[in-house]
C-alpha cells in the first residue's frame, strides 16, 4: 500500500519548497512477541505475559529517559513515531533511546508503526500533527492488545493528561509515569523521575536556603527565540559557546564569530542559568563596564572557596591552562547572556552538600547536589534516600532552571559508590570523561578467534608474509607491560650498512572492518592508563596475548624495515607483513644495564648498543633540524600491590634506551606516513602539530623576560635553539623553562589529509613535514586505521569502504581527538587522586618553584610530585591595599611589605604540602610557605 | 500552426463545407467546444497541478509557489510569471528549438490575458492576495504549461489547465517571525502541512474563434486550423467581462465581425466556464476519494 | 544520515531490495504512432514514438537500417525547485544519447532501412531513477508502435547507502552521496545492454550493487510483459465486435 506524504520546508536560501515523499504501508512487520505465531519472530524479545507490555509516549521518553536506562524497565515496545519525534527534539536522547533499543538484555522492542498497514494514520483535517501522532501512539497500543488476544496486557505510559483520557476511553489500560513506576514497587526507581512536583521543591529549597527573601526572581529572563534570531541577524547579540573557566565557575566567555573576539562574562547573573557548553545568545555590556579590572575578585554571595585555584598536576599543554583572562588597557568586552539556544545537558557526577535537619526519614526531601567539576552550578535534587546518599558519589541529569531559582532542579540517576573510596573515585573520573570501561559485548568478543591461539599454518604458507623469526628481534618497555606492540631488530648487514626492523603488532588481522569489535575500538578510540588500572580499547586476549609481541612466542606483525648507513641516514624503507619471534622482552632499566655494562658483549647487547648509536645520530639530526626538547614533568607511584595505595611517589626516569625506542617508533612513523600519503592522498590518518600562535607564548616569554632570558619564538628551531641557551644559575632551571614552554604548545591532532593541505601537515614539536601513528595499534585506534591504509597501500587488502568516505574518516579523527584529550585528562585525574591519597596521611616540606607571581599569592610548581598550586600569601578577605605583600604582576615580582621577602618567578622556595578537608567530603591539597628565612629564598 | 498536415483539396473543401453547413467533421455545431477531461493534482510535486485533454489536444499545467520580495514599486503586489513549452511528444517537428517560436506565441498570448496591465490591474489573481508581509514577502505563482499532444486550440486548452492547475494549488501557511518593523528583513516560518485555496473567481478562460471561410468556429481541430484565415482569441472571466484580446493569422477582419465574434466568445465562454467548474470539482473529489 | 533504521526499512518504508510502485500506461497519446507513460514512484516520464517514417534529412539516411533518434527533455516543474532547463544542456544530451543507443541496441533496425524512429521521452516529474524510468517507459512506446525488437529492454538503478545496497533509489536516497547505477537489460537474452556508474565503490561492491540492480531489472520486464499482455488483451478484445 501506499501513502503519500507532502508537505512544505524552507530551504537553507529562505525558499519555500513543496517535498513530495511515498511512504508505504507494510503487512510484515512483526510486532516482536515471542509466543506470536502470526508474525515473524526471529527478532522477537517482548513476552505477551504475565508482565505488561510497555508502551511509551514521546513525552515520556524525552522526561524520562534515565528512568528507561535503568534495568528495572523492560518488555517494552517502542513505536517508530515515537523514535522519530524523539530524534527531532533531541538527538541525545534518542541517540540513549536506541542504545537501550540494541541491547538485547533490555527486550525493547522497536515497532514501525509509521509502516504497518493497521496502525499507520492519517492526519484529520484540523488535528495538529501533536494529536495525529498521540492518535497513533493509542492506535498501535491498542493493536497490540488486540493482536496479541486478550490474555495480553499493554500499558501506555503518558503524562499527556489528554491523551491517558483519550486511551482510557479506547479501552487502552494507560497509567502516567508516577503511578507505573509506584506499581514497580522499587521506591529508588522514583528518585529517577524528572520533575515531580516541582513547586514544593521550590518553597522548600528556599526554605532551606534561610533567605526568605530570595523567592523573588533571580535571573533575568531568557528572550524569545524569535527575538533572539532576529536579534543575532541585525548583529545585536552573539551567538556562542559558553566557556566556563575550569578554575572559577563564575568567570566564563563566549567565542563568537560576529564578533571575532572572546566576550567575557561575569557572575552567575550575567551567565544567567547558562551552563558550560551551552550555545547562547549574548549582548554586551555597555563599553564603561568593561575596564572593571579582571584580577579584583569577583564578590558574590557564594561559597568563597569556590573561586579559589585548587592545587593539582602540572599542565601539560595548553589546552589544560586555566584561561588567563588578560589584563592590560585594551579590555575586553563584557557581555551577558540573554538566551540559551542549545542546552549541553548532560549527566554529571558529585555528592550531596551535607544538611542538617534530615529528620524526614523515608520520605522526600531536597538536597544540593555539588560536583567536583567547578565549572557546574550547585543542583538541586529531591530524594527519598537522603540517607544512603549523603556520603556517596552519584550520578545526576538537570531538569530545569527557573528564575526564580538560585539552583537548577535535576534528579537522582544513579550511585557509583562510597566518597573516598579509591575504587569509587576512579569510576568518577572515568565518567566525568566518558570513559567506557564496561566489559566488551558478547558480540564483540564473539570476533575474537578462538583460544589458544597460535600462528596458524597457512599464515607459513602466505606468499605476503615474511617469515622473520630467524632475526634477533626484541622489544623493550616500561617495566610489566604486558601490551607490548613493538619491537626491533638491528643487524650489521655484509656491506657495512645496517638493517633495522621496527615490527608492530599485526592488530588488523584480527581486528577486521566492520565487525562488532572494530567498531567497539573506533568508539573507544585508545586505551585509557590510571594509575592502577588500564582502561583497554581491545578486550585483553588480544591485547596481552595475541597481539602482544612477547618473548619467545610466535607472533604476526606488520614491520618496517630499513637499510641504514652507519651514518644512519635511510637508503630505503620496506614494508611487509612478517612473523617474528621475539627472543627478549626487556625493560627500560634492562635494556639500559645491559648497554652500560662493558662486560656484555653478547650479539643482543651489541644490536642495543648500534641501535642506540644509530638512535643518538638520528635524534640529534632531528634536533638539528628544529625538534623541540620538551619536558614534562611525569609522575610515578609505586603501588601497593595489595591495597592499590600509592607508596611512593617521584618523577618518571628517562633513560637513553627510552629515546632510543623512541627514536625507532617517530622514524617508523614517519615513513608509513609518507607511503599512505603517497597513495591516498585524500584519505590518510595523519597527525599534525599546529604552530603555536604568539598569543599562547606570551605567558612564556613574559616569565623569560622577568627572569632576563631571551626567547626567539620566529621558528621552532629558533625556539629550540634558544631554549638550549637559556641556562640559569641551577641545573633545574633549564628544564623548568622546557616545562613551561611545553604547557603554551597546542596539543597534536588526528586528521584526514583530504581535509588540510599539505603544509598543514605540518608537526611543528617533532619539526617533521609529516607524522601519523603507526607503532600501537593495540592502544590506538588510530594506528589500527594506519595499518589498514599500509596494508591496502601495498596492495594487501582494500581499503574499507567506510574510510573512502571523506566525511566518515574526519568524524573519526574528531571522534579520536576528543577520546584521547579525555584519556589524558583522565590519567591526570587518576594521578592528582592518587597524589591526595598519597599524602593523606604524609604532610611533607619540599622544594618547589614559583612559576608565576599573582596578585594574592604565588604559583608553584613542585618538582618532586610534578604538582602545581597556589600559595596564597594574603588572605581571602583582605583588601589590596591592606596585603602585606607588594606585587608587580608585569616584572613578576612581590615583595612583602616589611621588606623581609622578595620573591621573583622561577626562584626556589620551601613549601609544606597537606591535605585539608574545609567541607566534609572535599579533600584538597594545600600549599602553604614554610616561614623560614633560609637559603631557599632570596633575601634582598 | 507549425504542424504540416498535407491535406488534399478535396478534404480541404471537406472541412470548409462542413463549416459552412453548421455540422464540422467530428459532427459539431460551429460554436460547440469539444469534450474534455480533467485530472489534477497529476505533478504532486507543484502545489497545484492539471492535465487537461480536449480531443487529441493533451495538456499539463503546473503552478508552483515561491516567496519573494514584491516587484519595485508596488509593495501590495504578488507576482505572476507564465511560461509555456511545447514538448517535441506533441509533434517531432518541436525536437530541438523547434517548439520555441511557438511556445513564445502561446506564452505571450496567455500573458496578455492573465497579467493585466503594467500596473498589474486586471490580473487573473488579485495580486493583494499574494501579499505575505507588505513591502517585504509576496508569493510568486508560477504557471508552467506544458504541451504533450496537439490537436489544434492549444491557447485555450492551456488556459483551462492553468485555470484548473490554480483551482488545485494551496499555499503554505507562513507565520512571519521577524520582518514587521520597517527597518528588519523580513524573515518566516512554515507551517509544513497546512495549504490554503487561491481564489479563483477572476481567473479568465481563452475562447478563440477561428475563421474558416466566411464563418468562424470555436475550438478548432488541427485540420481546421490549417484552413484559417484569421483568429481571435478572447479571454473572459465568470462575470463576462473580457480581460484580454488577441488576433493572429494575415486577414483583416471587419470591426463589425469582430464584435460580433467577441459576444459569440462571451456567450460560449460561459457555458465553458460552468462545465470547467464542474469538471474541476469532480476532479478534485475523485482525488480525495483515493 | 540513516538510509536505513536498525528495523531495517529505508525512509519510504520499503526493505533495501524492494522496487518502488510501478504504474504504466500504453497508447497514451492518440496522434503518435506509439506512446507510454511509465512510473516508478514518483518519477513520471512520457515517451513517444514516431516512425518508422520516412527520413527527415535525406542526408542522415541509412540504407542498410534505420535511423534512431531520440530527445529526452525535462518539464519545467518535474523538480522540486523550479528550474527552466534551456534544451541541449549536457546532461540532457548525454541521456538523449543513452537512451538512444539502448533503444536502437534492441529495435531490429535492419528491418526497416531508409526509415527514422523518433523516441522523445519527457520526464514529467524527477524523483530518483529518471535514466531507468526513461528506457522502461521508451520500451514500452517502442511496442505500442508496432516497431520489430530483439527483446524487452528494461532498466533499474540501484545504490549503496550505510554500507548496504539499495534497490531503486529516490531522490533523497540518490542524493546521499553513494553510487547510483543504472542497468538495462535484455532479459530473454540475458544481456546487460546500459551499465552506468558515477562514485568510487570497491569491486566487490560493485557487484553487489550490480546484480541487485539486474534483479530489479528483471522484476521490472516481468511487470512490462504484463503490461504489454494486458493491453494486447484490450486491444483483442476490441476488435471483437467487428468479428461479429
Amino acid at each position: 500500500m501506499l501513502q503519500s506524504k507532502a508537505y512544505v520546508k524552507k530551504t537553507r536560501h529562505g525558499r519555500v519548497l513543496k517535498v513530495v515523499r511515498e511512504h508505504y504501508l507494510r503487512d510484515d512487520i512483526a510486532c516482536g512477541t515471542i509466543t506470536c505465531t502470526a508474525c515473524d519472530n526471529s527478532k522477537a524479545c517482548l513476552s505477551a505475559s504475565p508482565a505488561p507490555i510497555i508502551v511509551f509516549d514521546t513525552n515520556v521518553v524525552l522526561r524520562q529517559i534515565d528512568l528507561l536506562e535503568n534495568s528495572a524497565i523492560s518488555n517494552v515496545v517502542v513505536l517508530s513515531v515515537v523514535l522519530e519525534e524523539v530524534k527531532n527534539k533531541d538527538l541525545s536522547v534518542y541517540n540513549r533511546l536506541r542504545t537501550i533499543c540494541s541491547n538485547p538484555a533490555r527486550n525493547f522492542f522497536v515497532f514501525s508503526n509509521e509502516n504497518h498497514r493497521d496502525t499507520y494514520i492519517k492526519g484529520l483535517a484540523g488535528e495538529s500533527p501533536n494529536d495525529r501522532n498521540d492518535r497513533a501512539i493509542r492506535v498501535a497500543s491498542k493493536w497490540y492488545h488486540e493482536h496479541l488476544g486478550p490474555a495480553s496486557k499493554v500499558v501506555l505510559v503518558t503524562n499527556d493528561a489528554e491523551n491517558k483520557r483519550k486511551a482510557l476511553e479506547e479501552g487502552i489500560d494507560a497509567q502516567t509515569v508516577e503511578d507505573f513506576v509506584r506499581k514497580l514497587g522499587q521506591a529508588e526507581l522514583l528518585d529517577l523521575l524528572v520533575g515531580a512536583g516541582t513547586e514544593d521543591a521550590q518553597t522548600t529549597a528556599d526554605a532551606d536556603d534561610n533567605r526568605p527573601s530570595k523567592r523573588k526572581v533571580i535571573y533575568p529572563e531568557h528572550k524569545l527565540m524569535s527575538e533572539i534570531t532576529s536579534g543575532l541577524h541585525k548583529g545585536i547579540y552573539h551567538q556562542g559557546k559558553l566557556r566556563v573557566n575550569r578554575y572559577n565557575g563564575f568567570e566564563a566567555t563566549v567565542s563568537t564569530e560576529s564578533l571575532g573576539q572572546e566576550i567575557l562574562i561575569h557572575g552567575r547573573i550575567d551567565m544567567n542559568r547558562g551552563f558550560d557548553g551551552d550555545v547562547v545568545a549574548v549582548e554586551l555590556l555597555p563599553q564603561e563596564q568593561w575596564q572593571e579590572n579582571s584580577l579584583e575578585k569577583i564578590v558574590e554571595d557564594v561559597d568563597e572557596d569556590e573561586s579559589e585555584e585548587p592545587v593539582g598536576l602540572v599542565p601539560g599543554s595548553a589546552e589544560q591552562l586555566p584561561e588567563l583572562i588578560e589584563t592590560g588597557p585594551a579590555a575586553r568586552p563584557r557581555g551577558r547572556v540573554i538566551g540559551i539556544i542549545k542546552r549541553n545537558w548532560r549527566q554529571y557526577c558529585g555528592s550531596l552538600e551535607p544538611v542538617e535537619n534530615t529528620s524526614s526519614a523515608g520520605g522526600k526531601v531536597n538536597a544540593l547536589f555539588v560536583s567536583a567539576d567547578r565549572r557546574l552550578p550547585k543542583i538541586r535534587i529531591q530524594t527519598r534516600q537522603l540517607e544512603n546518599l549523603s556520603n556517596k558519589r552519584i550520578i545526576v541529569s538537570v531538569d530545569s532552571w527557573e528564575r526564580t531559582m538560585r539552583y537548577p532542579s535535576g534528579h537522582y540517576v544513579s550511585t557509583i559508590g562510597d566518597i573516598g573510596d579509591r575504587a569509587t573515585e576512579s569510576e568518577v573520573i572515568l565518567f566525568e570523561n566518558d570513559i567506557n570501561n564496561k566489559p566488551f559485548s558478547q558480540q564483540v568478543l564473539d570476533c575474537l578467534p578462538p583460544l589458544p591461539w597460535s600462528l596458524p599454518a597457512e599464515e607459513l604458507q602466505n606468499p605476503n608474509r615474511r617469515d622473520l623469526r630467524q632475526v634477533r628481534v626484541f622489544s623493550v618497555d616500561p617495566p610489566g607491560c604486558k601490551d607490548i606492540d613493538d619491537a626491533l631488530h638491528c643487524t650489521l648487514r655484509p656491506d657495512g650498512n645496517y638493517e633495522v626492523g621496527v615490527h608492530i603488532a599485526d592488530v588488523t588481522n584480527f581486528v577486521l572492518p566492520d565487525t562488532a569489535l572494530d567498531h567497539e575500538a573506533c568508539q573507544r578510540g585508545t586505551s585509557v592508563y590510571l594509575v592502577e588500572r588500564r582502561i583497554d580499547m581491545l578486550p585483553k586476549p588480544l591485547t596481552e596475548d595475541i597481539c602482544s609481541l612477547r618473548a619467545d612466542v610466535e607472533r604476526l606483525s606488520f614491520s618496517v624495515i630499513w637499510e641504514m648507513t652507519p651514518e644512519a641516514e635511510i637508503i630505503s624503507a620496506q614494508f611487509t607483513k612478517s612473523i617474528i619471534k621475539s627472543c627478549a622482552a626487556m625493560s627500560y632499566a634492562e635494556a639500559q644495564a645491559r648497554m652500560d655494562d662493558s662486560r656484555l658483549s653478547d650479539p643482543l647487547t651489541v644490536d642495543l648498543r648500534n641501535m642506540n648509536r644509530l638512535a643518538k645520530i638520528m635524534r640529534q639530526r632531528r634536533i638539528d633540524r628544529g625538534a623541540l626538547t620538551l619536558a614534562s614533568p611525569e609522575v610515578k607511584f609505586e603501588i601497593d600491590s595489595e591495597t592499590h595505595d600509592p607508596l611512593d611517589v617521584g618523577m618518571y626516569q628517562i633513560r637513553e634506551a627510552n629515546q632510543m625506542i623512541e627514536e625507532f617508533m617517530l622514524a617508523a612513523n614517519v615513513s608509513v606516513a609518507e607511503k599512505i600519503v603517497e597513495h591516498f592522498s585524500q584519505f590518510s590518518m595523519l597527525r599534525r602539530h599546529p604552530v603555536p600562535s604568539p598569543k599562547m607564548l606570551e605567558p612564556l616569554l613574559l616569565t623569560a623576560a622577568a627572569v632576563g632570558v631571551d626567547l626567539d619564538i620566529s621558528t621552532s628551531k629558533a625556539l629550540a635553539d634558544s631554549l638550549d641557551r637559556a641556562v640559569g644559575g641551577d641545573p633545574y632551571f633549564n628544564k623548568l623553562i622546557r616545562i613551561l614552554a611545553t604547557r603554551c604548545m597546542t596539543q597534536a591532532l588526528y586528521f584526514s589529509s583530504g581535509d588540510c593541505t599539505p603544509p598543514e601537515f605540518h608537526h611543528y614539536g617533532l619539526a617533521s613535514p609529516i607524522y601519523t601513528h603507526f607503532t600501537s595499534p593495540i592502544r590506538r585506534y588510530a594506528d589500527v586505521i594506519v595499518h589498514r591504509l599500509l596494508a591496502a597501500a601495498l596492495g594487501l587488502s582494500k581499503v574499507p569502504g567506510a574510510l573512502r568516505e571523506k566525511t566518515m574518516l574526519t568524524s573519526v579523527a574528531d571522534n579520536l581527538n576528543l577520546r584521547h584529550r579525555n584519556a589524558q585528562m583522565a590519567s591526570r585525574a587518576s594521578v592528582e587522586l592518587h597524589t591526595l591519597i598519597f599524602f593523606k596521611n604524609r604532610p611533607t616540606d619540599t622544594e618547589a618553584r614559583i612559576v608565576r607571581i599573582k596578585s594574592n599569592g604565588l604559583i608553584v610548581f613542585v618538582p618532586k610530585f610534578g604538582i602545581e598550586g597556589p600559595v596564597y600569601l594574603t588572605g581571602k578577605k583582605d583588601k589590596k591595599d591592606e596585603s602585606d605583600w607588594i606585587v608587580n604582576e608585569q616584572s613578576q615580582t612581590t615583595e612583602s611589605r616589611d621588606g623581609k621577602y622578595r620573591f621573583k618567578v622561577l626562584d626556589k622556595l620551601v613549601v609544606h604540602i597537606e591535605v585539608v578537608e574545609p567541607q566534609p567530603n572535599r579533600p584538597k591539597l594545600q600549599l602553604t610557605l614554610v616561614d623560614q628565612a633560609n637559603e631557599c629564598m632570596s633575601i634582598k | 500552426m507549425v504542424v504540416g498536415l498535407g491535406l488534399s483539396s478535396a478534404e480541404k473543401s471537406y472541412i470548409a463545407g462542413g463549416i459552412a453547413v453548421d455540422l464540422r467533421g467530428d459532427g459539431r455545431g460551429r460554436h460547440h467546444f469539444r469534450d474534455f477531461s480533467i485530472d489534477t493534482s497529476i505533478i504532486p510535486q507543484a502545489n497545484g497541478s492539471a492535465r487537461l485533454r480536449l480531443g487529441g489536444t493533451d495538456v499539463i499545467a503546473s503552478v508552483k509557489a515561491e516567496l519573494c520580495a514584491p516587484p519595485p514599486g508596488r509593495p501590495h503586489h504578488g507576482k505572476l510569471e507564465i511560461n509555456v513549452e511545447c514538448s517535441p511528444t506533441a509533434a517531432p517537428e518541436f525536437e530541438g528549438r523547434g517548439g520555441e517560436e511557438l511556445s513564445m506565441d502561446l506564452s505571450r498570448a496567455l500573458q496578455r490575458s492573465f497579467l493585466g496591465g503594467a500596473s498589474g490591474a486586471g490580473a487573473a489573481i488579485d495580486l493583494a492576495s499574494l501579499v505575505v508581509l507588505e513591502g517585504k514577502l509576496c508569493w510568486m505563482l508560477y504557471f508552467d504549461g506544458l504541451v504533450l499532444s496537439s490537436d489544434g486550440n492549444l491557447l485555450d486548452a492551456l488556459s483551462i489547465a492553468m485555470k484548473a492547475a490554480l483551482s488545485n494549488c494551496g499555499l503554505p501557511k507562513v507565520e512571519i517571525t521577524s520582518g514587521t518593523n520597517p527597518e528588519d528583513d523580513a524573515d518566516f516560518e512554515l507551517n509544513e502541512e497546512e495549504f490554503t485555496p487561491v481564489d479563483t473567481s477572476r481567473f479568465p478562460v481563452i475562447v478563440t474563434l477561428t475563421k474558416v471561410g466566411k464563418h468562424y468556429i470555436v475550438d478548432a481541430t488541427a485540420e481546421e486550423e490549417s484552413q484559417m484565415t484569421a483568429a481571435v482569441s478572447v479571454a473572459v472571466n465568470k462575470k463576462g467581462s473580457i480581460c484580454g484580446l488577441t488576433k493572429r493569422g494575415g486577414t483583416g477582419l471587419d470591426p463589425s465581425v469582430l464584435l460580433d465574434m467577441i459576444s459569440v466568445a462571451k456567450r460560449v465562454s460561459q457555458t465553458l466556464i460552468t462545465s470547467i467548474d464542474a469538471e474541476i470539482s469532480a476532479a478534485e473529489s475523485r482525488h480525495d476519494d483515493q | 544520515m540513516d538510509f536505513i533504521s536498525p528495523e531495517g526499512l529505508r525512509l519510504d518504508g520499503r526493505r533495501p531490495f524492494e522496487l518502488r510502485q510501478l504504474h504504466a500506461e500504453i497508447g497514451v497519446l492518440d496522434n503518435a504512432d506509439g506512446s507510454a507513460t511509465f512510473e516508478m514512484g514518483n518519477t513520471k516520464v512520457i515517451a513517444v514514438v514516431y516512425g518508422p517514417r520516412e527520413v527527415q534529412n535525406r542526408s542522415q539516411q541509412q540504407l542498410d537500417h534505420a535511423l534512431v533518434r531520440c530527445e529526452y527533455s525535462m518539464a519545467t516543474f518535474s523538480t522540486g525547485d523550479r528550474r527552466r532547463r534551456g534544451k541541449g544542456d549536457r546532461r540532457g544530451t548525454e541521456l538523449s544519447l543513452v537512451i538512444r543507443q539502448t533503444m536502437e541496441a534492441a529495435i531490429l533496425t535492419n528491418l526497416l532501412p531508409r526509415s527514422q524512429i523518433d523516441i522523445f521521452v519527457q520526464v514529467l516529474q524527477a524523483d530518483g531513477g529518471t535514466r531507468a524510468c526513461c528506457i522502461n517507459a521508451a520500451a514500452l512506446a517502442l511496442a505500442d508502435a508496432g516497431i520489430p525488437m530483439r527483446d524487452l529492454v528494461a532498466s533499474c538503478s540501484a545504490g549503496y547507502l550505510n554500507s548496504t545496497p539499495l534497490l531503486d533509489l529516490n531522490y533523497l536516497e540518490d542524493s546521499g552521496g553513494g553510487p547510483d547505477l543504472t542497468v538495462a537489460l535484455f532479459s530473454k537474452l540475458d544481456k546487460v545492454t546500459l551499465l552506468q556508474m558515477d562514485a568510487k565503490v570497491p569491486l566487490d561492491v560493485f557487484e553487489k550493487v550490480m546484480n541487485l540492480a539486474s534483479e530489479g531489472a528483471k522484476a521490472v520486464t516481468q511487470f512490462l510483459r504484463e503490461i504489454l499482455m494486458e493491453n494486447t488483451k484490450k486491444l483483442a478484445f476490441a476488435k471483437e465486435p467487428l468479428k461479429v
